[in-house]
């Protein structure tokens, strides 16, 4: 063969199909080696290859938080180890203020790659590991003060060198968790996916050449600036503003304001997030990279949701946020619930651009994750549990259609729930039901999908929980005349009953529990869109016959009897 | 005289099989009575149906229901404070960044969801009694509501059916022609949701898959027709009319598991036993490995499943392939950032490839083929139409406009792009498994796979490529080498460490002691039936399991070793790893096998007819990197076995186009079958 062929158009579209294929197969060898749920059904992982200078070339993802990290993970180790990066050597850090970090739950392994005896790539894969040491099992809490609370931190640093396994960095790692069989079992999946990743890299340069192979990725990349800017082109044009409320830091504080203004000019997009809260006493905190990975998932949602993301995809975005704000929090602020803010960064933009690009977004939906860690024992086999999973709730509204019913938040992705017959199985908590509710909220014309409740029965003598459940007081904002949904929420249900008053939380920390002992997991419905007096009456009719509305709600809300 | 039909989206295939040879027929398909089209073939074949010893069917009768939404309106009831499970599903979102995502609609709308108040622990014991005295309220609702079918689906219903027992007894009490579906009597696999799902697609299914073999079943006889008919699984096995309405849903991928089989089948006989297998169709490209002889089995199967879109799981046991779309009327267009794409969009039969000249505007993969010399555009469309030059010179000039070059370089683009998302695809099921495509031959069939083939083979590295003969009709002629199977599944999750290897050969005993009397009852003979034994295992701590095959005989400590050993090489060929963890079993696996005699496979006669005597002259074909050159243009129906001839050259007849590359050698072995040497 030819270099002249090597070079053609459709060999270039060869090698990028196989580039994005190497991110699709990094990520299936990762779910289906792992020992940890919420790897292998929450999917909350990421794996990603970069070229050498740490541009961001394939990612695949199990979730959207991580967008923004994987390509600042390898630009810290080039910064970090310039002239220390040898064949063998693997990386791996938590480091949220540096490094692509967000909490110390997420550990990254990155792999450089090397053909020829050059560097030509990085291999990475960034996941949310069970336990990580810190002051409670499953290591992030709610009511942290500073990281030090939070798990043991892994500043990027070498756990092997030329091919040879660092052991005391092992040892200290095994030492400080938790659950070193399992967290040290989604070490070796990450290592596992970063292999295949580096294999099939081989592969290609092999077969193409170096030449061919960094052409095809500067292509790709200048492909994904290309695709999104034809985009932006189809975006309003103009300033846009929007702001809210967080409910609180974790620690009790008063409720934290957030704000966005952005700028859409034909071929750029501005987001400015001064005049937010300051950082927080509380684990709330959100890191730099955290801002960026959430400003990139909604601009990806805004412009092309299909073609996979790459760093060309961003070249038009611009994020400013001053330093030590809510968003962009400083050493040693604690970390460990960062989402709920850096979601909030999301649904700001979301909110100040839903009525103008009406075709991509809804209205306001669960937003928050609500993860939650029960730890216990398993009643049949006496082994200590730690269940840590995400939440389903209600989707917002669209202008011509309702929203959808459970389903994970925005932050979640191919995010699976918790089969109750393996929860009760492995984790010993009787589940009592697992439902849609019909709480207050989400009337429109278009009504906000349904959140669940989900009943867990504590089994054993002892157990604690701990939830982040977020928008507990601002619940999610309708649209055009439409409702706000109902917010997130936790019950507990002392010996199966209501307390009086009822016990009822927003972000717990360990609260303990005894045998027999409900708690209940209330997630929101979303917002609703247009004015509830313009719904269709035969849809009213439709949701009581299902009832997803109850006689006395759409009596009041929609003018329509049951006995109609 | 054994006859199998399969009934496809365009054709219904016939393959009759007597000790005189093999005959072929093909008619249209006549939706909505499939049927007809069966009868058609069996008419233009002239074959005596009294004449028939066996006769096979191949349907998609089930996957039109679930695709098109035409099964029967279903319920299904559920265990107090679960019927929500159904319309939650699991929550996911594949495509991630889509706000706008919509979440697919269950089945069963909500007020067709029951619940019963029952419970069982997860160790299956009775914590609650079922409470029958609901009932009587929930199926009067029901019927008012005119339902025809219902599923029920309890939790941990797995390990213990007593209460889905129970209900469905209840229900047919009280409406006896109630059509009723419990989940373990199509899945007994933990998962709730997946559970309920398959539950309630196989109720979908019933009165229509029901419908349509009582006729077909009844049309026969009327000919004539003295055995019952078996009918085609997704596992890779036939079963009878019986055992297939018992569990319908077991349909679901019945075409394209007939031809993976075949593939396997026809490999035992020419002794390749390693074999990648690629249908290349008008709208998809299927693949699977066949590893010793045989396909892999999975039951992590779904339907309208894609990138963006959750789907619907059936946990059925199908034959592990891989789909993608990309066949011979696969499109090719242009993206917003001027890269190429070819398919999944495609141009089908109407208005079909720019080439069909029926208003088809968009050049594909069929057009490239002809635009490159590879398709004789004077057996195009079997000989019945001339292709439309015009039409593809139109279609190949917006492309070339938009991307430089010629139309032929446009048409080379075309099928490298094409080729590319194939070979991706058979990567899939061969390297990204850990086996070594060099150690494979690649059998290609349906309408393109011989087409592409070659040059796929030189992609993967396999040593051989391997056209079938009759490779046209290759999945109706694969029934008539299947046996009758029945899978059973079943979650009981032990540490093969610990537990005692008498308990699990009596949980296998116990398995196949219930199969072996259901599968009698289903119309097997006693004396046809042999069983295999596979276990999902895991190390202890993981999710996902692998399937292992277990020694044959009385399970012991050793045994239990050996099939540890098996799965530490299988996880470390796969995931290139293995650990010291202890290792869980966490399905039991059946296989009850009856075995059917079937001809052998005839030889074909040579008449002492010469190679030259084969070959009709020569024509230009492009072949991309290779060059263009003229390739030497052999009459397939000519060869004969023993004949040997090299590349470039073309292989063709009406319904087949065999493309080689320069320098390859060709054989015919003595039944027909094309040999392609990839190596020296």
């Amino acid at each position: 063969m030819t270099t002249s062929h090597q070079d053609n158009p459709y060999t270039l579209e060869i090698i990028k199909s196989a580039l994005i294929a190497i991110g699709d197969e990094m990520f299936a060898a990762m779910s289906r080696t792992s020992m940890s749920p919420i790897i292998y059904e929450a999917l909350d992982y990421s794996v990603g290859v970069t070229d050498a200078t740490g541009d961001l070339i394939a990612q695949g993802n199990g979730t959207t938080v991580f967008l923004g990290m994987i390509d600042s993970l390898v630009q810290d180790i080039l910064t970090k180890f310039e002239g220390n990066i040898h064949e063998g050597d693997v990386f791996i850090s938590n480091d949220p203020y540096e490094g692509g970090g967000t909490h110390l739950s997420d550990v990254a392994i990155a792999k450089p790659v090397f053909f020829n005896g050059a560097l030509v790539a990085f291999t990475v894969n960034k996941a949310h590991w069970v336990d990580v040491g810190g002051k409670s099992p499953g290591s992030f809490t709610t009511d942290a003060n500073e990281i030090f609370q939070e798990g043991l931190q892994l500043p990027t640093v070498k756990i092997f060198e030329k091919g040879e396994p660092l052991h005391s960095v092992m040892d200290i790692l095994q030492a400080n968790i938790r659950m070193p069989e399992s967290s040290m079992g989604d070490f070796w999946a990450g290592m596992a996916a970063n292999n295949v990743g580096e294999s099939r890299l081989h592969d290609l340069f092999t077969k193409y050449g170096e030449a061919t192979v960094f052409k095809a990725m500067k292509e790709l990349l200048d492909y994904g600036e290309k695709m999104i800017a034809a985009e932006i082109k189809n975006l309003p044009k103009g300033t846009f503003y929007a702001e809210d409320w967080i409910d609180d830091d974790g620690l009790g504080s008063d409720p934290l304001k957030v704000c966005v203004k952005i700028d859409i000019t034909d071929d750029t997009f501005k987001v400015d997030f001064s005049g937010s809260a300051p950082q927080a006493l509380g684990p709330i905190n959100n890191s730099r990279t955290g801002l960026v990975s959430a400003v990139r998932t909604i601009f990806k949602a805004l412009t092309n949701p299909k073609i996979p993301a790459n760093g060309g995809c961003f070249r038009a975005l611009e994020v400013i946020c001053p330093d030590e704000t809510i968003f962009t929090a400083k050493r040693p602020a604690p970390v460990s619930t960062y989402w709920e803010t850096m979601l909030y960064a999301e649904d700001l933009i979301w909110k100040a651009l839903a009525e103008e690009v009406p075709e991509r977004l809804t209205a306001g939906h669960v937003l928050s994750v609500c993860a939650f860690i029960l730890a216990g024992t398993h009643p049949e086999t006496q082994q200590p549990t730690i269940l840590v999973g995400p939440l389903v709730g209600g989707w917002g509204a669209m202008n011509k259609r309702d929203g959808l019913n459970g389903q994970f938040s925005i932050a979640d992705g191919e995010t699976f729930n918790f089969p109750v017959e393996i929860t009760e199985a492995r984790y010993g908590v009787q589940v009592d039901q697992y439902a849609l509710h019909n709480e207050d909220g989400g009337f429109g014309e278009f009504q906000g999908g349904k959140g669940c409740y989900l009943d867990y029965q504590v089994r054993c003598e002892e157990a604690f929980f701990t939830g982040s459940f977020g928008r507990f007081k601002f619940p999610p904002w309708g649209v055009d005349g439409g409702h706000n949904g109902s917010p997130n929420y936790v019950e507990i249900l002392r010996g199966g009953e209501r307390c009086n008053p009822p016990e009822i939380h927003g972000k717990p920390a360990r609260i303990p529990l005894k045998k027999g002992d409900i708690v209940r997991m209330v997630t929101a419905t979303g917002g609703g869109w247009g004015e509830p007096a313009k719904r269709d009456k035969e849809a009213v009719k439709q949701d009581l016959k299902n009832g997803y509305l109850t006689a006395q709600q759409a009596e009041q809300h929609y003018g329509v009897s049951a006995s109609d | 005289m054994r006859v199998a039909t399969d009934v496809g989206g365009t054709f219904t295939d016939l393959v009759c099989i007597d000790d005189g040879g093999i005959q072929t027929v093909k008619s249209d398909t006549t939706p909505p009575n499939f049927e007809q089209g069966v009868l058609n073939c069996i008419e233009k074949s002239a074959i005596n149906p009294e004449q028939l010893s066996y006769f096979a069917h191949g349907t998609t009768v089930v996957i039109n229901a679930l695709l098109s939404r035409k099964g029967s309106k279903t319920a299904l009831i559920t265990t107090r404070g679960f019927r929500d499970v159904l319309e939650i599903a699991r929550g996911n979102r594949p495509d991630l960044f889509n706000i706008a995502f919509n979440k697919p609609a269950p089945f069963v709308p909500r007020h067709l969801r029951h619940e019963v108040t029952e419970r069982l622990d997860y160790q299956g014991n009775v914590s609650t009694d079922v409470k029958l005295d609901e009932l009587p309220a929930i199926v009067e609702a029901l019927r008012a509501e005119q339902v025809e079918a219902i599923a029920i689906c309890l939790l941990h219903a797995y390990i213990n059916p007593i209460h889905e027992q129970q209900i469905k007894a209840r229900i047919l009490e009280l409406w006896p022609e109630a059509a009723v579906i419990a989940s373990h009597e199509v899945c007994r696999e933990w998962r709730e949701y997946e559970r309920t799902s398959t539950a309630v697609l196989s109720a979908y299914v019933l009165p229509t898959t029901n419908r349509y073999l009582g006729r077909l079943a009844e049309r026969l006889s009327e000919k004539g027709l003295q055995p019952s008919p078996f009918i085609m699984q997704s596992n890779g096995g036939v079963a009878t009319v019986k055992g297939t309405l018992s569990d319908p849903i077991t349909l679901v991928e019945s075409g394209p598991a007939s031809g993976m089989l075949g593939a396997a089948s026809i490999g035992k006989i020419i002794g390749e036993e390693n074999l990648i297998a690629l249908d290349i169709g008008g709208t998809t490209a299927k693949c699977a490995l066949i590893h010793e002889g045989k396909a892999r089995i999975t039951t992590e199967y779904r339907i309208e499943w894609d990138r963006e879109n959750p789907g619907y799981p059936i946990r059925t046991p199908v034959v592990d392939l891989v789909e993608i779309g990309n066949g011979g009327g696969s499109i090719a267009w242009i993206d917003e950032g001027g890269s190429m794409h070819v398919g999944p969009q495609s141009a089908g039969s109407t208005p079909g490839p720019a080439a069909y000249g029926r208003g088809g505007e968009n050049a594909t993969t069929t057009d490239a083929n002809l635009l490159l010399g590879r398709i004789n555009p004077e057996l195009f469309l079997g000989g019945e139409h001339k292709p439309d030059w015009d039409s593809v010179n139109t279609a190949f000039g917006k492309l070339a406009e938009q991307l430089g070059g010629s139309n032929e370089d446009v048409a080379r683009g075309v099928i490298r792009i094409a080729n590319a998302n194939m070979v991706n695809a058979l990567k899939l099921v061969s390297l990204n498994r850990g086996y070594d495509p060099r150690d494979f031959s690649l059998i290609a069939f349906g309408g393109g796979g011989a087409m592409h083939a070659v040059s796929l083979a030189e992609d993967l590295k396999v040593k051989k490529v391997i056209i079938p003969v009759n490779a046209s009709v290759f999945s109706a002629w694969g029934m008539l080498m299947s046996d009758l199977r029945r899978d059973f599944l079943q979650t009981r999750v032990e540490n093969l460490n610990e537990t005692d290897p008498k308990l699990i050969d009596d949980k296998y005993a116990d398995i196949a002691k219930s199969a072996l009397v259901q599968c009698e009852q289903e119309g097997m003979a006693p004396e046809q039936m042999y069983v295999e034994r596979f276990a999902d295992m895991r190390y202890l701590g993981q999710e996902h399991t692998i399937k292992i095959e277990v020694p044959d005989g009385e399970i012991t400590q050793e045994s239990i070793g050996e099939a540890i050993e098996r799965f530490h090489q299988t996880h470390n060929r796969e995931y290139a790893f293995k650990l010291d963890n202890p290792v869980e079993l966490v399905n039991y696996h059946v296989v009850v096998f009856g075995k059917i005699d079937k001809q052998p496979l005839a030889e074909k006669p040579t008449s002492g007819r010469t190679i030259e005597q084969a070959c009709k002259g020569t024509r230009r074909v492009d072949y991309d990197d290779h060059g263009v050159h003229d390739a030497d243009i052999y009459d397939l129906a000519l060869l004969e076995p023993g004949m040997r001839f090299s590349g470039p050259a073309i292989v063709e007849d009406p319904t087949n186009t065999i493309v080689i590359t320069p320098n390859k050698n060709v054989s015919m072995d003595s039944y027909g079958n094309i040999h392609i040497e990839m190596e020296g």
